[in-house]
């Protein structure tokens, strides 16, 4: 009976694993089918190492595409269990060290021979995928330079530009390949900087070269677009971050990370995506540069502020010369590449549901001012954020030897990543629902404890009627002037209370690898937690959408939304992933670039923390929403990343024509 | 002392340079029926009804709270921006504010107005002093039409020359508006003054309709105007060009 009950649980989660793959695999497809679920193998033996060499000995390889200067194929029916996601590797080591290395690295120091086994198993299984490829690139007659730039990687650090992207794309594929979601890049414009300067020097290949090249490598990660998608298309986590303040405090960039911005505008493509690390440094015509890509409308790059973002990290608890080299997880959540497992985006800290809680179990007539308000509010945090910690602690990773190859300190301990081998272990958090909850307890106090023009029952009643035909208490309650996103010091100040307290709440815990916890403002599921939440005091309905990262609805405050937005507590813990989040018209850039450069840049001195933009005119949006086979390459910025307006849930656009319709009407 | 406003507006990235922000006062001595701003004439606070809801126009602010706005976005500022008074006709208030221009001045500020100039002198001569730039309306130098607008061309003139005499930078605005502005006489007499005057930038604009809503809600009409034609626009662009003022013609 045990036994059968086993053997049950492992065949039910073979199938759950392959059924989540399988939908989100067809997820624009009408017609599935049991025989298209069937395609789908999972190799899953209990030793992972097994399973990574069954499936690297199985999977399929493409045939390069005539042309093509980059071999790069995945095996979309392949699958193997990996948990852990979220993160790039660090690609200047895989540049720099060949498969060997690691062999001989791992030789050097077996502490836990289980460790060293799986690890150089899969090492070997590499190997053998690499063996399979220049075969195959072999007896297809490929060029002989695609085949050695494969080939090296065995036993040959890269030795030029364009050996680099090919390994870079390489182990690109193979997590992908490996069932790893939300795969970044890391910041590939100082990585391949010296091999473009010693091509260039040597004239092995000039700057219009070298252009095609990276031209060619953004549209081959592009490659495998729907498979790479998480949550909605276009999620793919592909995200390179460009610039940035070394560790002397200098704004480094060079050549590339033009060529990079360049290349993004130019291409029109949702995915890779691109992150601008800026400082006050930063020259203005690379401010000037990105603003033309995201004048486009192609929503990146984001800009993250180091002047801001390093002395938190270090603060925190990161060494100060990993702070300065941070890249990020999949949409903007600082993480320190190649060194830590930190999980950023584990879950989403709704602000409002505790305040949900309240309501549901007060008698709000016995609450008589805001301060009686927050202290009890303060109370039902608490308690939500402990049942939240709870249910994180129980989440378990699976072991994953290729992550534990290319993340220090895992080869030093001979500790799995899963395990706690990395020398980062930290959680994170995002956070959606604060601007609701703040709006929620100003609109209470003014009139409710203020102007007492009704009793905090009879809105309370009204809210839980969901306002039905009361449109004129919800344009009061949406209308009032004090609001987040205002940098009206009574917003600031309670904002941060509650961030702060939120602090106080999960530093007392930490996570089962011994890592701390860690939150930020800005969150993926401003329309997932949404969906039947009931009705709040901001004057938003049931179902309706939350706050999108840190906006205001007015939408077209812009220097307003900075000034809060900088005026916001982000130390100890509250750093994962901060974004000023705006809407603006093509044609008021256009009419106005300069002076929106300056706008950028006085920004970035005022002191946000991460900013993106959408460039998209209502018009065209309902115009797109109505006739989209007008507009198929309409790009939108969604959250962490671009989509194609015709692929988003209906949902999305309706909320972005929403907003695009209040910053047009303000202006 | 308070004083009634109707809107403050930031991040504003016209109507002066950098970027801004820009103070509209309630109250004007003219009255334009092209008027985009018709809440702004009425020098008091103005209720009205829209949708069931009883909203007013205009707000009464200290002078200390007036600066702090204005200075909280004092960073951008930076930019070669600042703060910008309208309205209505914001030169009406300047004696209620002086206080308010000495501290921003100091505080290097840069000040901008926009006006209509049709004001008593007492409140030019403070202006000079304070506002580093002044946007002026040229609308009707024409005696016999200025009775349209309630205005008075002796006195426009009078202030022109002392804002002149002051050595300010001025742009000079004309509301293309067929029948009140776009008479042969007027339009002859408009370009000999840019011709004396010779300011940093004439800017020419179409009105709009975009303050209908704003009428109704009064109880007022916006007037019907004929469409201007652009060759008509274009002929005017090249007559301030030949006169070597540079011009350039706002869509709004």
């Amino acid at each position: 009976m045990k036994i059968k009950n086993i053997i049950k649980k492992c065949l039910g989660k073979r199938v759950q694993i392959k059924l989540n793959y399988y939908r989100k695999l067809y997820r624009n497809d009408s017609r599935k089918s049991l025989k298209k679920f069937l395609k789908i193998k999972l190799y899953k033996s209990k030793n992972i190492a097994k399973s990574i060499k069954k499936l690297l000995s199985n999977v399929q390889l493409s045939d390069l595409e005539p042309n093509n200067k980059f071999y790069y194929s995945i095996d979309i029916f392949k699958i193997i269990d990996t948990n852990i996601e979220n993160l790039s590797i660090d690609y200047n080591r895989i540049l720099n060290y060949s498969l060997k290395d690691y062999k001989e690295k791992l030789k050097a120091n077996i502490i836990d021979e289980k460790f060293y086994k799986d690890e150089i198993n899969t090492i070997e299984s590499i190997e053998f995928l690499i063996d399979r490829t220049v075969k195959k690139l072999q007896d297809d007659k490929c060029d002989e330079n695609i085949i050695n730039n494969i080939k090296n990687i065995k036993d040959k650090k890269a030795n030029s530009l364009y050996e680099a992207l090919q390994r870079i794309l390489f182990f690109n594929q193979l997590l992908w390949q490996t069932s790893h979601k939300l795969n970044g890049l890391g910041r590939l414009d100082i990585i391949l900087y010296p091999y473009y300067k010693k091509d260039i020097e040597n004239e092995i290949i000039n700057e219009e070269e070298a252009k095609n090249l990276i031209k060619e490598f953004l549209t081959t990660l592009h490659k495998y677009y729907e498979r790479k998608s998480n949550v909605l298309l276009g999620d793919t986590g592909q995200i390179i971050e460009l610039g940035g303040k070394d560790k002397n405090g200098k704004y480094q960039y060079n050549e590339l990370t033009y060529i990079f911005i360049e290349l993004t505008k130019e291409l029109q493509l949702p995915d890779p995506k691109i992150l601008l690390r800026v400082s006050s440094e930063t020259p203005r015509d690379l401010i000037e540069t990105s603003l033309k890509c995201i004048q486009t409308g192609i929503g990146c790059p984001l800009f993250a502020n180091d002047d801001v973002v390093i002395d938190k990290l270090i603060n925190f608890g990161y060494e100060k010369e990993d702070a300065y080299e941070y890249g990020t997880s999949a949409c903007w959540e600082p993480f320190i590449i190649g060194k830590s497992l930190d999980q950023n985006n584990l879950k989403s800290i709704n602000f409002l549901q505790p305040f949900e809680n309240l309501l549901e179990v007060e008698n709000v007539e016995d609450i008589k001012s805001t301060q009686q308000l927050v202290s009890l509010y303060k109370k039902y945090l608490e308690e939500y954020l402990d049942n939240f910690i709870k249910e994180i602690e129980n989440k378990k990773f699976n072991d994953d030897p290729i992550l534990s190859l290319f993340t220090d300190d895992c080869i030093e301990k001979n500790l799995d990543i899963s395990k706690g081998g990395a020398k980062y272990n930290h959680y994170g958090f995002t956070g959606v629902g604060l601007s609701n909850l703040i709006n929620s307890i100003k609109n209470v106090e003014i009139i409710i404890f203020k102007n007492k023009e009704m009793s905090f029952s009879n809105l309370n009643d009204a809210r839980k009627n969901n306002y039905e035909n009361n449109e004129e208490l919800i344009n009061k309650l949406k209308n009032q002037k004090i609001k987040y996103g205002t940098d009206y010091e009574e917003i600031i100040n309670i904002t941060n209370d509650i961030i702060k307290y939120t602090t106080q709440v999960i530093n007392k815990y930490k996570n089962p690898l011994g890592g701390k916890y860690k939150f930020g403002l800005s969150a993926p599921s401003y329309i997932d937690c949404s969906k039947n939440f009931p009705a709040s005091f901001d004057g938003r309905k049931n179902g309706e959408p939350f706050g999108v990262h840190i906006s205001s609805s007015i939408e077209n405050g812009y220097t307003e939304l900075i000034q809060f937005a900088s005026k916001l507590d982000y130390n100890e813990n509250r750093f994962n992933g901060n974004v000023v989040d705006f809407i603006v018209s093509p044609s008021f850039i256009e009419n106005n670039f300069d002076k929106f450069v300056d706008f950028i840049k006085l920004s970035i001195q005022n002191g946000f923390f991460e900013m993106q933009m959408n460039v998209v005119s209502s018009t065209t949006l309902i115009e797109a929403r109505n006739n989209p086979e007008k507009f198929p390459n309409l790009i939108v910025r969604v959250w962490g990343f671009s989509a194609y307006f015709n692929d988003l849930p209906d949902q999305y656009k309706d909320y972005l024509i929403e907003r695009a319709l209040k910053s047009e009407n303000n202006s | 002392m308070k004083i009634i406003v109707s809107n403050i507006q930031r991040f504003c990235l016209q109507d002066g340079p950098g970027i801004r922000t820009i103070v509209f006062f309630k109250g004007c001595n003219l009255n334009c029926p092209w008027c985009s701003n018709p809440e702004n004439i009425n020098p008091n606070m103005e209720s009205y009804r829209e949708n069931n809801e009883i909203n007013t126009y205009g707000y009464e602010i200290s002078l200390e709270d007036l600066e702090k706005e204005i200075l909280k976005d004092q960073l951008y500022y930076k930019s070669g921006g600042g703060v910008t008074f309208s309205g209505g006709e914001c030169l009406l208030q300047f004696e209620k504010i002086e206080e308010l221009l000495k501290r921003l001045k100091e505080n290097r500020i840069n000040i901008c107005i926009e006006t209509a100039l049709s004001v008593p002198q007492k409140y030019v001569d403070i202006a000079v002093k304070y506002v580093d730039e002044f946007i002026i309306d040229i609308k009707i130098l024409d005696e016999d039409n200025i009775n349209k607008i309630n205005g008075n061309v002796q006195l426009y003139l009078n202030n022109i020359q002392e804002v002149f005499k002051n050595n300010k930078k001025v742009i000079f605005r004309i509301p293309l508006v067929p029948n009140y502005i776009l008479t042969d006489k007027n339009m002859k007499k408009i370009i000999e003054f840019i011709e004396q005057y010779k300011p940093s930038k004439v800017e020419l604009f179409k009105i709009h309709r975009l303050g209908e809503k704003k009428y109704k809600t009064l109880g007022k009409i916006m007037p019907e105007f004929e469409e201007v034609n652009d060759y008509i626009i274009n002929e005017i662009e090249e007559k301030i060009k030949s006169i070597d003022v540079d011009v350039e013609y706002i869509k709004i």
